[in-house]
């Protein structure tokens, strides 16, 4: 066992830096880990002491135990693994920047013939980080004012504001406060959100007010595998958008309480969330509401999907998604379930499948969707290289049914009414976190009162079907 | 919320013309558990005059009557694809479709109901929301409980008070707010007052029953017969003979079927 040195140079805060710097820090995945020339399989090696520079507010005992790997590591190409795990756990904890590692051999005092000194160089980001952006979404512009503060109590916490302001008087805001347990078992993240959020659906007719509380606890069970138990209490103003809104819509109008809890189920073997080209992602979702409140219901979400490489270039992928929802007492339109859209049912307009009121979607009680994809890059573009690895190319074909059947067989025979489009796009990656598309669609099987979408329809969003 | 829209009205207006379809709705809050002192009166005003009128209609109510309402005020219609509240809005819709109750009155006539009317709505109106809202007791008493009894608990609080504070901004706005109890009823008396004076020893204002009947009928009726901790009110009113045997007369003829 060796030593940690922590906090060795003080004074060496820096203020002001990473202003506008709001995403998540530095994307470790893409640098490869060093690939030895030389076997270093067979070099015995141990840490004697590990140094970590740079640090100001952030806690010791945190710090400690995330390098605290390096000192069982036997021999160098041992070192040089772990070494990269501690900066990538480092990383994770979102509380610094430019993270570097040198390894030395030890000298001194205390050296032992093999040992060798690690040490990671790291810039802890500023007490507070602000930032001012713009966003356009499918009804207005708004103003975002976000302010956020990493690991204030040292140790990975963070209070995170956000207020947003639409030309349609619309305001939002979200007030979020994060701890992570980094090394307490299955990893938890405990989270609380207050928020108000206001948002309209003209396919819909009805404009919400939600103003809520939201408490999560997010766990992991293997690495693949995250698990999110909610509680979400809120109050929300449903209101109509015009005098001449259909009156099943108007109906639902009027402030209604809703308490639920909710846990959230994913398993994530993709080798990339975006443009997946291998790997099966299942993600489950249940909620129960009506612990208070007046409004009960269940309902239960499942989405798949699954990629599998054909050639180098060439994927095939399936997602399917399904949903029910079983009311007690108080759902309202807000509650139900809807299906089309650029996001969800290709070729078909926003919310444009299953029942209608006046050419407004009033919502089902149940669902499926399924999409079958074949990806390829763009052509006369290098796949990997550059824009080309922003883009891919894809032909669909998707079918799915929105119902509000009554039960029994007549609940089959409702869901058995599949409405399909095809039709083929290219797709823009966003980040890590979402994707843009843009498809030419043929309906190819659409009921009277759908509203379908044929041509081109462009969509944004982080999950597609 | 109130929504108004030029378009709107204008449709309205083009596709008023169509007779009284049979299914016309009137829509209001719960009137045993739900519905308070202000909105009770134009309820039944907006019945009286449809009843006046002949118009069938059915009464529905609904715990959120409140916020489907266009304007956010209730009572309010459903005559096909249409929605119009409060009594006013109701008798223009009526007229676009033909029936009026004031079609012999002359213009100086016309204008001097609607003079009356628009004091009712200035003092009658106001003194009602300022017992139910202002005034402690009755607040207390009745209308927190009535107003939160249709919300899961704490939604009636939240809602309760969120309502008191507009209420008192409305009258605030209107320099009711800073009355006092004593200078509210002696206004209520002056418009009482007057309004027994017009009505004289007629059986109704212009002879025939018209919407100012209607609107009378509504909140005298609604003040004498709803039981408050503050009975100063009711008091007040039913000192004007001929205004509560005006009520009692519509009340006999429009809403006692045997």
């Amino acid at each position: 066992m060796g030593t940690v040195y922590a906090k060795a140079e003080p004074g060496e805060s820096e203020v002001g830096g990473g202003l506008f710097e709001f995403e998540e820090p530095i994307e470790l995945d893409e640098e490869p880990i060093p690939k030895p020339t030389v076997k270093l399989g067979g070099v015995r090696a141990r840490v004697d002491r590990v140094h970590v520079d740079g640090l100001n507010r952030t806690k010791d005992d945190i710090i400690k135990s995330t390098v605290d790997d390096l000192f069982h590591a036997t021999d160098f190409e041992d070192v040089i693994l772990r070494a990269h795990k501690v900066r990538r756990a480092l990383d994770s904890m979102g509380c610094f920047r430019d993270i570097g590692v040198y390894i030395d051999v030890s000298s001194g005092p205390g050296a032992t013939p093999e040992g060798l000194e690690v040490t990671f160089q790291v810039k802890e980001l500023s007490r507070i980080v602000g930032g001012v952006n713009t966003t356009v979404s499918e009804n207005e512009g708004n103003l975002v004012v976000g302010v956020k503060m990493p690991n204030v109590l040292g140790r990975g916490e963070r209070v995170q504001a956000e207020y947003s302001m639409g030309y349609r008087s619309s305001s939002n805001f979200s007030i979020a406060a994060t701890k992570p347990y980094p090394h307490k078992p299955l990893v938890p993240v405990v989270s609380a959100t207050v928020y108000q959020q206001n948002h309209e659906y003209p396919w819909s007719g009805y404009r919400l007010l939600d103003r809520g509380l939201l408490l999560d606890l997010a766990f992991r069970t293997s690495p693949a595998t995250k698990h999110n138990l909610q509680w979400e209490g809120l109050v929300r103003d449903t209101s109509v958008l015009s005098k001449t809104t259909s009156f099943r819509v108007r109906e639902s109008s009027g402030p209604q309480m809703k308490s639920l809890v909710r846990h959230i189920v994913s398993v994530d073997r993709r080798d990339e969330p975006i443009f997946p080209s291998r790997g099966v992602f299942v993600q489950f979702s249940s909620e129960l509401a009506g612990l208070g409140g007046g409004v009960a219901h269940l309902k239960t979400e499942l989405a798949a999907q699954a990629s599998l490489p054909l050639t180098d270039t060439l994927s095939v992928q399936a997602s399917g998604a399904a949903g029910v929802l079983h009311d007690v007492f108080g759902s309202e339109l807000a509650d139900r379930l809807y299906l089309g859209g650029p996001a969800s049912l290709r070729g078909f307009a926003q919310r444009g499948v299953g029942p209608q009121h006046d050419r407004l979607a009033t919502g089902g009680l149940a669902y499926w969707a399924a999409a079958l994809h074949l990806w390829a890059p763009l052509p006369f573009v290098p796949p990997r290289a550059g824009l080309g690895g922003l883009f891919r190319s894809h032909l669909f074909l998707n079918a799915g049914c929105l119902a509000a059947p009554e039960g029994g067989a007549a609940a089959w025979q409702a869901l058995g009414e599949a409405r399909a489009a095809a039709g083929g796009g290219v797709a823009l990656r966003l980040g890590r976190v979402a994707r843009l598309e843009l498809n030419y669609c043929v309906p190819l099987r659409a009921l009277p009162a759908d509203r379908a979408a044929p041509g081109l329809q462009f969509g944004v969003a982080a999950h597609f079907l | 919320m109130p929504e108004f829209q030029l378009k709107d009205s204008v449709i309205t207006s083009l596709n008023a013309q169509e007779p009284w379809p049979d299914n016309v709705k009137l829509f209001q809050p719960y009137e045993v558990e739900q519905i308070l002192l202000p909105d009770n009166a134009s309820c039944l005003a907006v019945q009286a005059f449809l009843k006046m009128c002949n118009l069938p209609f059915e009464v529905e109510m609904r715990w959120n009557a409140e916020f489907m309402s266009p304007s956010g005020r209730v009572p309010f219609i459903k005559c096909g694809a249409f929605v119009v509240s409060e009594l006013e809005p109701i008798v223009q819709f009526a007229a676009n479709k033909g029936v009026s109750l004031c079609g012999r009155l002359s213009t100086e006539e016309k204008a001097e109901m609607r003079a009356y009317m628009s004091l009712i709505t200035n003092v009658l109106v106001n003194a009602e929301l300022y017992i139910s809202w202002l005034d402690d007791d009755t607040y207390n008493a009745v209308t927190k409980v009535r107003n939160s009894s249709v919300y899961p608990w704490p939604l009636g609080w939240l809602q309760t008070r969120s309502k008191r504070n507009a209420v008192a901004k409305r009258l605030k706005a209107l320099h009711w707010q800073e009355k006092t109890l004593e200078q509210v009823l002696s206004d209520v008396e002056q418009c009482c007052n007057s309004l027994s004076q017009r009505l004289g020893d007629r059986d109704y204002f212009f002879g025939t029953p018209t919407e100012l009947d209607a609107l009378v009928f509504g909140h005298v009726f609604t003040i004498i017969t709803t039981r408050l901790p503050c009975r100063k009110l009711a008091e007040t009113v039913r000192r004007h003979e001929t205004l509560v045997s005006l009520a009692k007369r519509i009340d006999e003829q429009y809403f006692k079927r045997p």
